[in-house]
């Protein structure tokens, strides 16, 4: 398939639990290409955060493949996955994830420092990643001096500033008011606008709206794979 | 990362949790400055043996014939025993030596252990304690003495038995403020009366024993006043230090001779120098030196792990800044590092606190009490190596813990 960032094979994960088996992902099949804008549906404990993590390679399928940029990441070793954690993904979680006690250009920094950048790279890379998420004038702020919408521009500019393939995010607005969503979805567009292949979990129809395509799944599986809209 | 920022890291954490870093480091504090202090205090005292007491008591280049050696601490009863059988120590014994050893620059023959000590008067003056030894002329050339005023005690002072003596600087200087106005005066030592012939000069202090609190008798006035006692020695000082091994073997022929032993006899005689009681020192420090490493290995290995407890704490309370951490492409070095680092950093801080601790309590120690202290560059070295090594050994399992934890596992933990 031309110009695929991601490609899945019958990807599942199971997990055991006990005696018992749960299929979180059952046999997953799909691709997603470069500067698609991708929202995964479906009722809670479908699988979606399963899926959104194997693909961000925070966890591991227990079956089939997984390619990333042609590269079959489902049977990479930890360090070749810590590397493409580093370089290949952005991704924002519904609670930030940041670290409290790090300023906000520092928590920005962290993905360069692990990717082995200069001090001064490091420093004039997050500054625009935090540009461009509005918070220019907010870098010295620690996540407990910032309001819950400005905490996730800072974890979008931490997705962002490793220029990830892929960027990821899990509920981001789960966490946020309708007023603060919004503006975050607005972050969300202008990314996708600029070039950004963006994966997004949500159970917000409003959100799914907004997308050129929609995934739904149910018990582990693809329910549907729409195009809400002609690509713009 | 880079181990600079790892370093940097580690020191943010270790910093914002300043009394917890304390309370992890006690161990080793306590444990290094222990070392330090203890080490700082033995090798000072060491140095304080070897310069001065040695000399001081004995004499430089100088050795003694005895009848009891000078460690008689050390023996065992059996061999206590023996001892208490040998004969004294006698002129004739002294004389013998003496033609020996004709090359020597002065033997002599001076009461021995237990020195006795009298109230010495003047007029209405009184000094306390004052030790009282009794001496022949030579014994004067054997502890280097010099005199800032009057002249030493002489043969016919011997011979005649005189009621003369020579004074340490710091009785003359109790009893006359000036050393000079004692020459010539009459003073009491023991109920008797005794013209003050000389002073000499001050020796100084040596573990806060003065060695000027002196009075020298005539050795016969001596006997006459404490009877003949079985400490006598000999005191032998050689020209340089090379001729002290032959002189002391020739002594000891002499003194064979002198005695009649037969070949394969035992001597009933001890021939020691100096050297005696720095080896017994040296002994003494040994003993020591084998206890305090077990001591100081119990406190470390207490302190590393109390390090051990308090960083896999700190890798649990932080399962989730290193799922964090992880989701952003931090490797397993990465984490095993930062945990790693930290741990190092941590205890060579606590090795470095022990030090200082160390090195203040053997300032205390050696400004309240007579003991001096020496603090050695390599025990510094040691203690920090300690520090270092503690971290590394007992920061791999919380480190290498910390490095297995899945991103995702980690993440999910609250
Ligand atoms: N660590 C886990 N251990 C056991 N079961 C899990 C684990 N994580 C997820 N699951 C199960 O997998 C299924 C899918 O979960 P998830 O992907 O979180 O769903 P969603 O994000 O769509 O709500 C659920 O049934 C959930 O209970
Ligand atoms: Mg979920």
């Amino acid at each position: 398939m031309p110009d695929c960032v991601i490609q899945t094979r019958e990807l599942s994960r199971e997990y055991q639990l006990g005696s018992e088996h749960i299929h979180a992902l059952r046999d997953v099949s799909f691709a997603i290409r470069r500067n698609e804008y991708v929202v995964i549906m479906g009722p809670s404990g479908s699988g979606k955060s399963t899926l959104l993590n194997v693909i961000g390679c925070l966890d591991s399928p227990t079956g089939g493949e997984y390619w990333l940029n042609g590269q079959e990441v489902s049977r990479m070793g930890d360090l070749a996955l810590a590397r493409v954690r580093n370089r290949e993904i952005g991704f924002v979680f519904q609670t930030f994830n940041l670290l409290p006690r790090a300023t906000a250009l520092h928590n920005v920094e962290l993905p360069l420092v692990y990717g082995g950048h200069s001090a001064r790279e490091r420093r004039l890379r997050a500054t625009e990643a935090l540009a461009r998420v509005g918070l220019a004038d907010r870098m010295d702020h620690r996540p407990n001096e910032l309001s819950g919408g400005q905490r996730q521009r800072v974890a979008i500019a931490r997705a962002l500033v490793s220029r990830p393939s892929i960027l990821l995010a899990d509920e981001p607005t789960g966490n946020l008011d309708s007023a603060t969503s919004q503006e975050i979805m607005q972050v969300f567009h202008r990314l996708h606008a600029d070039g950004q292949t963006i994966v997004l979990v949500t159970h917000e129809l409003d959100i799914a709206a907004h997308a050129q395509r929609v995934v739904t799944l149910r018990d582990g599986r693809i329910a549907s794979d729409e195009r809400t809209r002609s690509a713009a | 990362m880079p181990f600079f920022e790892a370093w940097r890291l580690a020191f943010r954490v270790i910093l914002s949790n300043k009394l917890r870093s304390f309370f992890t480091l006690l161990g080793i504090i306590v444990s290094v400055g222990f070392l330090v202090a203890v080490v700082a205090i033995i090798q000072g005292m060491n140095a304080y043996v070897k310069e001065n007491i040695a000399g001081a008591v004995i004499g430089t280049n100088a050795f003694q014939v005895r009848r009891t050696p000078i460690t008689i601490g050390l023996l065992d009863d059996e061999q206590v025993r023996i001892i208490q059988r040998r004969p004294r120590i006698t002129r004739r014994d002294a004389a013998a030596v003496g033609r020996a050893l004709p090359e020597a620059r002065a033997v002599a023959l001076q009461s021995g252990w237990p020195t006795p000590s009298s109230d010495v008067r003047y007029r209405n003056q009184r000094v306390g304690d004052v030790l009282v030894f009794g001496v022949t002329p030579p014994y004067q050339t054997v502890q280097d003495y010099r005199f800032t005023a009057g002249t030493p005690l002489t043969d016919p002072d011997i011979r005649e038995r005189r009621y003369v003596c020579a004074l340490g600087f710091e009785v003359a200087d109790k009893l006359f403020g000036n050393p000079a106005l004692a020459i010539g005066r009459k003073i009491r030592v023991a109920g008797r009366e005794f013209t003050v012939k000389g002073v000499i000069a001050q020796k100084g202090r040596v573990l806060g024993q003065s060695f000027d609190g002196f009075v020298l008798l005539p050795l016969s006035t001596f006997e006459s006043i404490y009877g003949r006692r079985k400490t006598t020695v000999i005191s032998v000082k050689m020209n340089h230090a090379e001729a002290v091994a032959p002189g002391m073997s020739r002594a000891e022929e002499a003194m064979r001779l002198a005695h009649r032993l037969r070949p394969g006899e035992e001597n009933d005689f001890t021939v020691d120098k100096a050297d005696a009681l720095v080896e017994f020192w040296r002994n003494l420090t040994r003993v020591l030196f084998t206890v305090i490493p077990a001591v100081v290995a119990i406190g470390i290995v207490v302190g590393g792990i109390v390090i051990m407890n308090i960083m896999l704490m700190s890798v649990n309370e932080r399962t989730r800044e290193i799922g964090i951490r992880k989701s952003l492409g931090a490797t397993r070095a990465d984490i095993r590092r930062q945990f790693l680092v930290e741990a190092i950093t941590l205890s060579t801080l606590g090795g470095a606190l022990g030090v200082a601790a160390g090195w203040i309590l053997a300032n205390i120690v050696s400004y309240v009490s007579p003991l001096p202290a020496r603090i050695t560059l390599w025990s510094v070295a040691v203690a920090l190596t300690l520090g270092a090594g503690t971290g590394i050994l007992f920061g791999v399992y919380p480190a290498t813990r910390a490095a297995r934890l899945d991103p995702i596992t980690a993440l999910r933990r609250e």
